[in-house]
């Protein structure tokens, strides 16, 4: 807090009298200076920790990741190899767009899309894959669009489009400080940690993605096929889930 | 006010460079500044002296007109009656009409006067001399107060027995008023309006008001000096004290007057003893120097030190900013230079990459010559897919050319 300080400079004229208040007033300023220089000390150092753990943190996190998608694909291997099938692992992570807008819209799917966070075209939303989440997304199916974010796609949404939540209001994340404020107690300090909660759906992803401003996307460069229908019909559309496609339509939105 | 002067000196009216005595302040001299209160009774009191004014009863309809109704070609507005005349049939009685009556004439049983409560108007009075002492007041209402050696400006008794006009306009001159006296003779002009033909034609600035406490002649000496008026101070008048709402006359003391004051007012503790039942007006706020209470140790202490404001400045987008990614996930600048190294040729990381991928294809080539041999190749399994439909042709063809044969026989 003491780096904070506002300091003013009483600037007094070569040789002439001061003022009584005026010197009461640059007494208790050197004072507060003196704090203010001495905390913005001690928060640089603390900074400089904190960055140190950021980039070992981060350097783990990328082998895990490397680490995780070549432990699939030895997987498919060997079953390939025996002659099995290998199940793909279900998604745990869903990202969440909305399509329609907000006229006419009926009470129900309207309240599920306002508990999503979703209240305006084209907002997004990171979701955890579970029975209650998918039996909601039942509910709004022809009013979203969904599927299983890459890795790519949520560092690029965090990055470009990732505002936090401080105290009621929507704060780009231009610094970690800003993170590690709001989420610090749950030991996520700096933008990969955001990251790494999300794509791996940790076990603070509810605190993680609730601080997370709902995305607000650009509307597709190129398109949709047709709002009006689902992506799965033959006729050609947009809403419900189009698994890893989702990908491919975030690019062209973020 | 606590920072008023506490004595006030008395200058002698026939020589004023020397002082004849001092005098402690009245009270009232210090009083609260409300020219609020001023502005507001001075405006009911000033509606004291008017006079009515309004049209006659009968204006606009002392005729026997009467409408004509429909059925004549023409508006339904009363018209006078009769004939021969050019009068006969002309409109009447309306607003709109010509010679009618006006809209909503106006009455003599308008309420003219205002009451001011008594208190009210006491505490005016009271303001009023309180910024008559000040001169950045006085001089903010427009008086010539340069030369004036003190204010409130008290002068020896002798100057209420003046007879002469001529001696009493060297008194005031040699007091210092000499400029604002030339300022009055300097202002009188024709009055705008319509006041000039109803015998107001000239206007002028008032000049200093002089309170005494006996007269002995100086209401007629002073009398025909343009802008010098002359008041008693038992009876001060708030529409002297602060003409047209504003404070700060110029005002000159007799002694006897000025001593007096302290008589009439009082005290704040004793009450005003020739004022029944009435105590001067107190301030609101004791002190009033809000610099110096903010400024105090006693508030500064138990402040919380001011804090500069959060900015957030414009997002930029890390991905295209090569610090801001740096900023955000430091390490990142000397990994991505780390990696772009392997694309280039020449330095070890590259030759790292391509060693790995030589490896991996001879590991490759080396598998399948062990194991894809013979009918495991890759085409001979492809070609496996296709031998059931083969088959499966050449069993139809056979049967189809077996069932012509048996037609043709």
């Amino acid at each position: 807090m003491a780096e904070r300080y506002a300091i003013s400079k009483v600037n007094v004229p070569e040789g002439a009298a001061v003022p009584e208040l005026v010197k009461m007033k640059m007494e208790k300023e050197e004072k507060l200076a003196e704090e203010k220089k001495q905390a913005l000390a001690a928060k640089q150092k603390a900074r400089e920790e904190e960055r140190a753990k950021l980039k070992e943190r981060t350097v783990a996190y990328e082998k895990e990741y490397a680490d995780t998608a070549a432990e699939l694909v030895k997987l498919r291997r060997e079953a390939k190899l025996n002659g099995n099938f290998f199940v793909e692992p279900e998604a745990k992570l869903i990202f969440v767009v909305r399509i329609a807008g907000i006229m006419k819209m009926s009470p129900k799917p309207r309240k599920v899309l306002q508990l999503l966070r979703l209240k305006q075209l084209h907002n997004g939303v990171f979701l955890k894959v579970n029975k209650p989440t998918l039996n909601m997304l039942k509910l709004v199916q022809p009013y979203v669009t969904y599927g299983y974010p890459s890795l790519k796609t949520v560092r690029e949404l965090i990055y470009k489009r990732g505002f936090g939540k401080v105290s009621k209001q929507r704060i780009p994340l231009s610094s970690n400080d800003i993170i590690s404020d709001a989420l610090g107690k749950h030991g996520i300090h700096g933008m990969e940690d955001i990251i790494h909660e999300i794509y791996t759906v940790g076990p603070n992803f509810k605190q993680v993605s609730n601080f997370l401003w709902p995305f607000k996307l650009s509307s597709p460069k190129g398109g949709f096929v047709n709002k009006r229908h689902g992506y799965c019909e033959a006729r050609g559309g947009d809403w419900g889930n189009r698994e890893e496609l989702i990908n491919e339509l975030l690019g062209r939105m973020n | 006010m606590a920072t008023a002067r506490p004595v006030v000196s008395i200058y002698n009216f026939e020589n004023p460079s020397e002082k004849t005595g001092t005098m402690p302040m009245p009270v009232v001299l210090q009083s609260p500044l409300r020219p609020d209160l001023v502005r507001e009774v001075h405006r009911d009191m000033a509606k004291n002296k008017r006079q009515a004014y309004a049209v006659k009863p009968k204006a606009g309809y002392d005729t026997a007109a009467e409408s004509w109704c429909t059925g004549r070609a023409v508006a339904r507005i009363p018209r006078a009656p009769g004939g021969g005349t050019h009068r006969a049939g002309q409109a009447a009685f309306g607003n709109q009409a010509r010679g009618g009556g006006m809209f909503n004439p106006t009455t003599i049983w308008r309420r003219w006067h205002r009451r001011v409560n008594v208190t009210k108007k006491r505490h005016a009075v009271a303001c009023a001399l309180a910024a008559s002492a000040l001169p950045p007041l006085v001089m903010a209402r427009g008086h010539k107060i340069n030369q004036v050696a003190e204010l409130p400006l008290v002068v020896s008794d002798g100057i209420q027995s003046l007879t002469k006009t001529k001696q009493a306009k060297e008194a005031l001159k040699k007091l210092g008023c000499g400029e604002e006296l030339q300022k009055v003779i300097d202002s009188k002009s024709i009055r705008a309006g319509q006041g000039k033909a109803r015998n107001r034609r000239y206007v002028k600035r008032l000049g200093p008001l002089v309170i005494y406490n006996e007269d002995n002649g100086i209401t007629r000496a002073m009398r025909n000096i343009p802008g010098v008026e002359c008041a008693h101070v038992d009876r001060l008048n708030l529409l002297r004290l602060a003409p047209g709402g504003s404070f700060g006359r110029f005002v000159i003391f007799t002694e006897g007057a000025f001593k007096k004051l302290s008589d009439i007012y009082g005290t704040l503790k004793s009450g005003a003893p020739k004022k029944k039942g009435y105590t001067l007006p107190r301030a609101a706020m004791a002190n009033a120097d809000l610099a110096r209470i903010i400024n105090s140790t006693e508030v500064q202490s138990v402040l919380r030190p001011k804090m500069e404001r959060y900015t957030h400045g414009i997002k930029r987008n890390a991905l295209k900013s090569k610090e801001l990614m740096e900023e955000l996930n430091p390490g990142s600048t000397e990994r991505r230079a780390v990696h772009l190294k392997s694309s280039q040729k020449g330095t070890p990381e590259y030759d790292e990459v391509q060693k790995k991928k030589k490896a991996r294809i001879e590991e490759s080539k080396k598998y399948n010559k062990e194991h894809k041999k013979g009918d495991e190749t890759f085409y001979k399994t492809l070609m496996k897919a296709f031998e059931a439909k083969a088959a499966a042709d050449a069993a139809k063809k056979a049967a189809e050319k077996a069932e012509d044969e048996e037609d043709e026989e």
